[in-house]
């Protein structure tokens, strides 16, 4: 008699541990980091609502800082899932020559292979949106020389056109930003036509054009900023593939994957929906509106039936 | 009751004191005088092992003072210095306190004595308990300084230039007080000062120091009229030793009893110093003398102040 | 009641700003969040109604040029004031940005933070003049914001740019306040319990004194956001050593190693200097009465370093709140992140709504500690 209750005590607590270390694990939230900018907090904010609403523990480090920083928290394992580019695998990678990254499917291919192998990090499917480098300029003077272009942009430069552009000293020095474009469509800017801006900071730049603050009437320029319409700005298409292709994906550490397989097929369909006009317009809304990036967020997802 | 033998005390290259040896009687008031650099300082702080010597050593009651822990020792010395070190941030009644509190006295016991205390020293205590020290003269601090002394009834009280930061006047009230407790308490004092008016007015024994080294010491009387070499008749000011013998004597003891006399009264107690000060002020030889309640008792002539050598 | 001449003098030179501060716009009006404004001064918003306000306006302008001066009356004309333009800007703002959909910014002009600047200033003038003790200086503040309180529940200031902002950002607020408290408590802590143990080990051995203040001073030398980088790489190191400790290379534990070496100079220095000054004659004397070192040091010499020591932790706790904003760079929250990112966004109304916390916490714990040393003096005074 004695025997059994001890037997069954034995059971008991062991069954309890058991228990408590199973839901110890289960009960770790996944926490979700994004860059400081706004289209990383619109991104981070969709995945943080489709994960809640598939009940999943989540813990907001929504923008935590600049790409560096984020990128050092998920390979430290201080987060477990961000938006990046695939067009950062580049530089993470050290594999800046190679031309694939200019492919929109070679360079996530390419990304998806390389991060899992060196971090066990999983990069699941990407947006159909570009967010890579670009040259903005003023809508009046590309309504009145028909810039649409890029090659356009060349074939003016060459015919003696007034230009001054307001970029970071990042993206005039670097070399598969400016000097990669003169290089491609033929053009080559002048001490006098460039505006040094410290920082990266697109919102920054587009101002200055939109105001023309010195003289300036083209700003760097993100693919997907939402600032473009508002401030009288127009992105010039890269027609002739000069940057690498910047898609937004969601990357999630492995182990954090391990815990909930299906975050990827909950996710894809949401970003499968986010093409170049959608974010910009997503985008637009944060920046120009100025709407609280989770609100924007938790509209469209809604608007779009991913979430209820 | 206290003694020094054969003392040696060096501080880096300096010998600060040269085989000193000094016997301090139970009652006495000593006073340690001498030019700065005599180690007339450094030898009271021989007393409560503030500074131990290098050679030699000290005895209370015939027991070497390293016997015990020198906070024990101090405990039973009262220590007064000239720049007074009340603690700012305790009332004057906490700060009298200090050694009472450290032997762990019962509230009451201490709180008595710190009352008597205000009262010898002519500070009534519902007045001053209270204070802070920011808020009493300097005067009246150096009077708790006393206090915080006396507090614990140590068996004798070392005191470091006392009155040295103080006016004139106020310094005269302190001696008084100070020659008014010795005289009630019957306290071992050890003083030491740099002013020699100072010393004849209180020390029952002058010892003067010269470099580490005791030059001569005896009753103000003696070192006045028989100085024992150039460094002492230098130091006494051959000038005013005259004035200053006229300084030791009362009136009292010169007073023609009865005697009529015109002008303004002295008082009997009166120093024979003040008198003259008085006949030459008042342009006369002679003055009438009257006791504390005013009473005419007697007078005075200028050639009564001649006598003082008898 | 008179005035001294030093009073006249500064209440003149504080009209004078205000006719500076009228000169400029008092609101900036922009077409969007991300366009600068056009400005408007207050002259041109004077009509109707709002000419209210030109009785306090012109009461203040020529009240420090009359012989007799009334400072409780010019004190209520200046929380007028203050609070009268307040309410222009909100009823302005309301004006502009009418529809639901309306993209317009309205933001506060140079000229209103001036004028809000003078008015302050004045009214803590004023305050001095009439002897307000703590109690009587309590209801003048009360008084002052009261007003502006009520115009901001009734939500009169909601259509102000500064509010839009508040209202995205409203639901970080309150972590990032846990942060930024976090942030400030969790270094000062231990900087203030090293730098005491520096600084005593300084005061006993005077010989170490250069090389302790010295080492420190290199410290902060370092810009606050090299200091992260290099803690970046040790720091990462430390977390695979501890992996459940939450230490990573960025986040809040560089932060918080960053900020308390930070304030390991003003700590180590403050404590040197409490117990420097701590009287020599007090300490000779409490060692000739017979206490030992143990007693001297807790009787005697910390309680009277303590108000010098205090007034050392008020100075780094102040720098500790201000310096707290560089830590969201690398990812720790505070107020810091708001600002950083209205920074990103070139979105200059977020940026003060992330300023403006830090101000208001700093203010408030500079004055609490205030309070907290002259309650301590109270004991002893300095002459």
């Amino acid at each position: 008699m004695i025997r059994f209750f001890s037997l069954l005590r034995g059971r008991a607590l062991g069954c309890a541990l058991l228990l408590l270390a199973l839901s110890a694990h289960a009960a770790a939230p996944i926490r979700v980091g994004s860059k400081i900018d706004t289209e990383g907090a619109l991104l981070g904010n969709m995945i943080l609502q489709v994960l809640q609403a598939h009940d999943v523990p989540t813990q907001n480090n929504l923008s935590l800082g600049n790409t560096k920083v984020v990128r050092t928290a998920i390979t430290s394992g201080a987060i477990d899932i961000y938006p990046e580019y695939t067009g950062n695998g580049a530089f993470f990678f050290s594999d800046e020559k190679n031309p694939d990254w200019k492919r929109a499917g070679r360079a996530y291919m390419l990304v998806r292979m390389l991060d899992f192998a060196q971090n066990r990090i999983v990069w699941l499917t990407p947006a159909p949106a570009n967010n890579t480098w670009t040259i903005a300029v003023r809508a009046d003077l590309a309504n009145s020389n028909h810039l649409q272009s890029m090659s356009d942009l060349g074939h003016w430069l060459k015919r003696g056109g007034s230009f001054k552009l307001a970029a970071s000293a990042e993206f005039i020095e670097r070399n598969d930003a400016l000097p990669a474009f003169e290089r491609i469509y033929g053009f080559k800017l002048k001490q006098d036509q460039l505006l040094t801006l410290a920082g990266g900071n697109t919102a920054q730049t587009l101002r200055a054009a939109a105001q023309q603050m010195s003289g300036v009437n083209a700003a760097m320029s993100y693919g997907t900023d939402g600032q473009l319409a508002a401030l009288g700005m127009v992105a010039l298409r890269d027609d002739k593939g000069a940057q690498p292709v910047y898609a937004p994906a969601p990357i999630i550490r492995a182990d954090a994957l391990k815990q909930y397989p299906h975050i990827g097929d909950w996710l894809a369909p949401v970003f499968r929906s986010l093409d170049g006009p959608t974010l910009q317009m997503l985008n637009a809304r944060i920046a120009v509106e100025g709407k609280d990036a989770r609100k924007v967020a938790a509209d469209y997802l809604k608007f779009k039936g991913f979430i209820h | 009751m206290i003694e020094l033998d054969a003392i040696h005390k060096t501080f880096g290259d300096t010998e600060v004191l040269h085989d000193l040896s000094l016997k301090i009687e139970t009652g006495e008031l000593a006073v340690l005088i001498g030019p700065s650099g005599s180690g007339k300082s450094t030898t009271l702080k021989l007393l409560n092992r503030l500074l131990d010597p290098d050679r030699g050593c000290v005895r209370l009651h015939g027991e070497d003072i390293r016997r015990q822990a020198p906070e024990q020792l101090r405990r039973k010395i009262g220590y007064a210095i000239q720049s007074v070190g009340l603690f700012p941030h305790w009332t004057v009644e906490q700060n009298i306190a200090v050694v009472p509190e450290l032997q762990k006295w019962p509230r009451t016991r201490i709180r008595e004595r710190v009352a008597e205390l205000l009262v010898l020293l002519d500070m009534p205590p519902a007045q001053f308990l209270h204070r802070y020290p920011h808020q009493i003269s300097g005067g009246q601090q150096q009077r708790v300084g006393v206090a915080r002394a006396l507090a614990a009834d140590p068996e004798f009280l070392l005191m470091d230039e006392p009155f040295g930061a103080l006016d004139p006047v106020t310094r005269a009230n302190l001696q008084d007080e100070l020659l008014r407790i010795h005289r009630l308490l019957g306290k071992t004092i050890v003083l030491v000062t740099h002013d020699l008016d100072e010393a004849i007015r209180l020390g029952s024994r002058i010892v003067i120091m010269d470099q580490g080294r005791i030059v001569q010491q005896g009753p103000a009387r003696e070192i006045l009229l028989t100085p024992a070499n150039a460094f002492v008749r230098d130091f006494v000011k051959p000038g005013e030793i005259g004035v200053r013998l006229l300084g030791l004597a009362r009136v009292s003891e010169r007073v023609r009893w009865s005697a009529q006399a015109t002008g303004e009264a002295l008082g009997l107690n009166a120093t024979l110093r003040e008198a003259l000060s008085a006949f030459i002020l008042q342009g006369v030889a002679c003055l009438p003398v009257a006791d504390e309640s005013g009473r005419h008792v007697g007078a005075l002539h200028f050639d009564d102040l001649l006598e003082i050598r008898a | 009641m008179t005035a001294s001449p030093d009073d006249r003098r500064v209440e003149r030179l504080l009209v004078a700003g205000m006719v500076i501060a009228l000169l400029l716009p008092v609101i900036t009006v922009a077409p969007n969040r991300l366009l600068s404004g056009s400005g408007i001064e207050l002259h041109a918003l004077l009509h109707g109604e709002r000419l209210w306000l030109l009785f306090p306006l012109l009461w203040l302008l020529i009240a420090p040029f009359l012989p007799r001066s009334w400072p409780a009356g010019a004190a209520m004309a200046a929380i007028a004031l203050g609070n009268g333009l307040l309410w222009l800007t909100g009823q302005e703002a309301a004006l502009r940005t009418v529809g639901d959909d309306s993209l317009v910014r309205v933001s506060f002009g140079p000229g209103f933070w001036l004028l809000l600047l003078c008015l302050g200033l004045l009214l803590k003038h004023l305050a001095s003049r009439m002897r307000a003790r703590h109690a009587m200086g309590l209801v003048l503040l009360v008084s002052a914001l009261s007003p502006a309180l009520v115009m901001l529940w009734k939500g009169m200031l909601d259509p102000l740019s500064l509010m839009q902002e508040f209202f995205n950002v409203q639901d970080t607020l309150l972590q990032a306040t846990r942060e930024h408290l976090m942030l400030v408590a969790g270094s000062a802590v231990p900087a203030i319990c090293l730098g005491a143990g520096f600084g005593f080990v300084a005061y006993k051995r005077p010989r170490l004194q250069g090389w302790v203040l010295a080492g420190f001073n290199v410290l902060q030398t370092i810009p606050s956001i090299a200091m992260f980088g290099l803690l970046i790489g040790p720091m990462a190191a430390l977390g695979h050593w501890l992996p459940q400790s939450g230490i990573a290379g960025i986040g809040m534990a560089p932060a918080l190693v960053a900020l308390a070496l930070y304030s390991l100079l003003p700590m180590t220095h403050a404590t040197l200097a409490a117990l420097n000054q701590v009287p020599a004659a007090a300490r000779q004397a409490g060692r000739g009465l017979g206490m030992t070192p143990v007693q001297l040091l807790l009787r005697v010499e910390l309680p009277l370093a303590l108000p010098v020591f205090i007034a050392g932790i008020r100075i780094t706790v102040v720098q500790t709140v201000g310096l707290a904003a560089v830590a969201a760079l690398i990812g720790a929250g505070g107020f810091g992140a708001i600002l950083f990112q209205g920074l990103a966004a070139s979105a200059p109304d977020q940026v003060i709504l992330g300023v403006l916390p830090i101000v208001l916490l700093t203010i408030t714990l500079d004055s609490l500690f205030q309070l907290l040393i002259s309650t301590l003096d109270a004991h002893h005074d300095r002459t």
